[in-house]
């Protein structure tokens, strides 16, 4: 008996501590699912895709009549931060916005927005995350939990004129693959007439994946996916060393043409044959397929290089949907459909056809083989395939650090100066001692 | 002259309002509160403030890349300051001159003026861009905005050119003034057109150009944002990155407000401070009617 009242004592105690634990979690809650609603949606995407998202939004207004979205382009992904920042303070947020890859942990620590998983358990919406490709939907799981819907995503791609290829004697259907191919084929294009012939936008992005491609990490702690914030830049390693001894070698050797930064002059040197090799982003292949076309050229798509033997595989970049923690119950709901109706297969696909972004999930992929899309289209299968070949690790998962933007500017810098002659080494080891600054700088403020 | 005066203390003040209130609102409200998260560090998302003392400033002095946009900010705007004042001197003469056809003249060389920034930067980089500028095609020199001697060249330049409208305007209305029978007086008394120029027209020129002077100076360190943004970011490794530049990255793409605050109030001073400065060592030669 006394046994009994002990144990019946003991799961008294236990009980408060289980609730407690469990209030944290975001409980189920009612809310009139068919009340009419307006909320906004923010975006970055310009020119053709505005028109592109509009038309998806219409579809999902159609499909929701209670439910009104004002969709709104609001500048780069960069100003549209900004925006969505001084609109939470001025008190109207939009329910949704658009946001880099880069920006991740910084809105995780915002103290801004509703992670998904959060608002799909309050409002019993559940996502099959099973559905997303797993490169996909690891980049924006952060500890367990996914914060941001997934919409965008896109990677590098090597791009090579075929029609090059061909009259510099190299094989037009097996692009180069490492670093030493790359070379052999940019040398041979060289005797073929092509002053310079390789080039890419001077971007921070392509040496992170390329770090990625050999399974080293860009941050400490875990990537910066740990429990403790990243401390420590770990780009300046080996595997950094290697990418910047074979790019900026290139770029001394006169193989690699400097076209500086910007997205619009390597797609431009591309498109006029003034190189034969490009590296871009996935998202490009619709714009330059037509390019190439015009000039009545055959465009060919490859993995970007890696060093011979190295086992990594590539991050996604690109973009994904937030929810702001402002309105009411009714309006997140409202927001979590809309995004999730924008991840699903149906505007998917009509986003990839119009832009070449793939889709994020692997039943609207099995769904455009079906149709034959990539068949005829077999350029927009490369960045897939790329994709599915990466490893799942935590350095492929992608780095997160709160200073992601400013490392960029800083790494550029540093490449910058490996062109005008710093020693690869130095360049990075003092690149990476001001990131260690900048990061020990954003994690003080950051939880102030 | 009799000078028309208000009757009463408070039409006048009246009057003076909304221009006030214009300038307490987008100027003396945001530079105050500037001056005052100079003192903080601030939340980059919810903007929560920090008490920190010195400690922005702390930091952006010992930023050796703080230092080196320091030092190159002033030399850009030394070399914005005298080609600018040079050439449109030089071509405000030209314009003065009585051809046929100089209205036209006058309206393309004052043109440059109305193009925003950013505009003039789209053009540069028409003219200079490494994948595809006409003057690389044709130099078949393609390093000009890549290479960080040529790109602070080709910004200066850019910078010098924005403006040229700007101070031919002034120029000419100067210009204007200077007495024809001062100048047919000195060239009976036997002064060659140099000695005309120096003792009499650039005597009568010098007001405007001390007030040119002052304003040039507030335009290179401050308005050339836009040209940099859109021809080399900052780059070729930071030899454009002059301080209103850095100020921006640090405020729209970095986040640090508390030390972009600091960042905006030293560059505040120093324009200040050198404006002072022209005023108490310049004006002194600048010969007023």
């Amino acid at each position: 008996m006394k046994k009994i009242v002990i144990l019946l004592l003991a799961v008294a105690m236990l009980v408060p501590a289980l609730f407690a634990t469990g209030k944290k979690e975001e409980k189920a809650v009612k809310v009139d699912a068919n009340a009419p609603v307006t909320i906004e949606f923010w975006h970055a995407m310009s020119g053709t895709r505005i028109d592109l998202i509009q038309g998806i939004v219409d579809q999902f207004m159609k499909e929701n009549p209670n439910i009104t979205v004002k969709v709104q382009y609001t500048g780069s992904y960069n100003d549209t931060l900004n925006k969505v920042k001084s609109a939470v303070k001025a008190g109207n947020a939009p329910q949704v916005f658009q946001s880099y890859d880069v920006g991740t942990l910084g809105l995780i620590y915002s103290d801004i927005i509703t992670p998904v998983d959060d608002a799909a358990k309050k409002f019993n919406l559940p996502i099959k995350w099973s559905d997303f490709f797993t490169p996909v939907q690891s980049y924006y799981k952060y500890q367990g939990k996914h914060y941001s819907m997934p919409f965008n995503s896109s990677t590098p791609l090597i791009y090579y004129n075929k029609t090059f290829f061909k009259k510099a004697g190299l094989d037009p259907e097996n692009p180069p693959k490492t670093y030493a191919d790359i070379r052999k084929a940019a040398v041979a294009l060289q005797k073929a007439g092509i002053k310079t012939p390789i080039t890419w936008n001077l971007h921070s992005w392509y040496f992170e994946q390329m770090i990625c491609l050999q399974d080293a990490p860009f941050v400490n702690n875990d990537n910066g996916r740990g429990k403790e914030l990243p401390t420590k830049a770990l780009f300046n390693g080996e595997a950094g060393k290697k990418v910047l001894d074979w790019w900026v070698g290139m770029e001394k050797d006169g193989l690699f043409l400097d076209v500086g930064p910007g997205w619009s002059n390597h797609r431009a040197a591309f498109v006029s044959g003034e190189v034969a090799m490009v590296m871009s982003s996935s998202s490009d292949v619709n714009l330059l397929t037509k390019g190439l076309k015009e000039k009545g050229w055959e465009m060919g798509t490859g993995y970007i290089p890696r060093p011979a033997g190295a086992k990594g595989g590539v991050a996604i970049g690109g973009g994904s949907l937030w929810m702001t923690n402002t309105g009411t119950p009714e309006q997140q709901l409202a927001a979590l459909k809309l995004i999730e109706y924008i991840s699903s297969d149906g505007p998917q696909i009509k986003w990839h056809k119009g832009t070449g972004y793939f889709p994020v999930r692997k039943t609207a992929m099995d769904k455009l083989k079906a149709q034959g899309w990539f068949k005829e289209n077999p350029n927009y299968l490369t960045a897939f395939n790329q994709l599915l070949d990466s490893p799942e690790s935590l350095n492929t998962a992608g780095a997160l650090l709160g200073v992601f933007p400013q490392a960029r500017s800083i790494i550029q810098s540093a490449i910058q100066e490996c062109y005008a002659g710093k020693p690869v080494q130095q360049a990075l080891d003092e690149s990476a001692a001001k990131v260690d600054a900048a990061m020990a700088e954003w994690n003080k403020v950051i939880k102030q | 002259m009799k000078q028309s005066t208000f009757k009463g203390d408070v039409l006048p003040y009246i009057l003076l309002l909304p221009t006030f209130l214009i300038l307490v609102v987008f100027l003396f409200y945001p530079a105050l509160e500037t001056f005052r998260l100079s003192l903080f560090t601030v939340h980059p998302y919810t903007g929560a403030e920090r008490f920190a003392g010195l400690y922005n400033f702390k930091n952006i002095f010992s930023n050796s890349d703080y230092i080196h946009s320091f030092g190159i900010s002033f030399i850009f705007t030394l070399a914005v300051v005298i080609l600018g004042l040079i050439f449109s001197m030089m071509i405000a003469l030209l314009l003065n001159e009585q051809i046929k056809g100089m209205k036209y003249y006058r309206s393309f060389l004052i043109w440059p003026y109305a193009l925003s920034p950013a505009i003039a930067g789209a053009l540069f980089n028409f003219l200079f861009n490494p994948a595809n500028g006409v003057i690389c095609y044709f130099t078949g020199y393609r390093t000009w905005l890549t290479q960080g001697t040529t790109a602070f060249f080709i910004i200066i330049m850019a910078a010098v050119w924005k403006n040229l409208g700007y101070n031919i305007v002034f120029y000419l209305t100067a210009l204007r003034n200077v007495p024809r029978s001062a100048l047919e007086a000195a060239a009976i008394d036997g002064a060659g057109p140099v000695r005309r120029f120096f003792s009499i027209t650039f005597a009568y020129l010098s007001p405007t150009t001390f007030f040119l002077l002052v304003m040039n100076t507030t335009y290179a360190y401050f308005s050339s944002f836009g040209l940099i943004d859109v021809l080399t970011e900052g780059g070729p490794a930071r030899s454009t990155n002059i301080l209103i530049y850095q100020l921006y990255r640090d405020f729209f793409v970095n986040s640090k407000t508390g030390y972009a605050a600091a960042e905006s109030l030293v560059l505040f001073l120093l324009v200040v401070g050198i404006t002072v400065l022209q005023f108490q060592t310049t004006e002194k030669k600048v010969h007023y009617q």
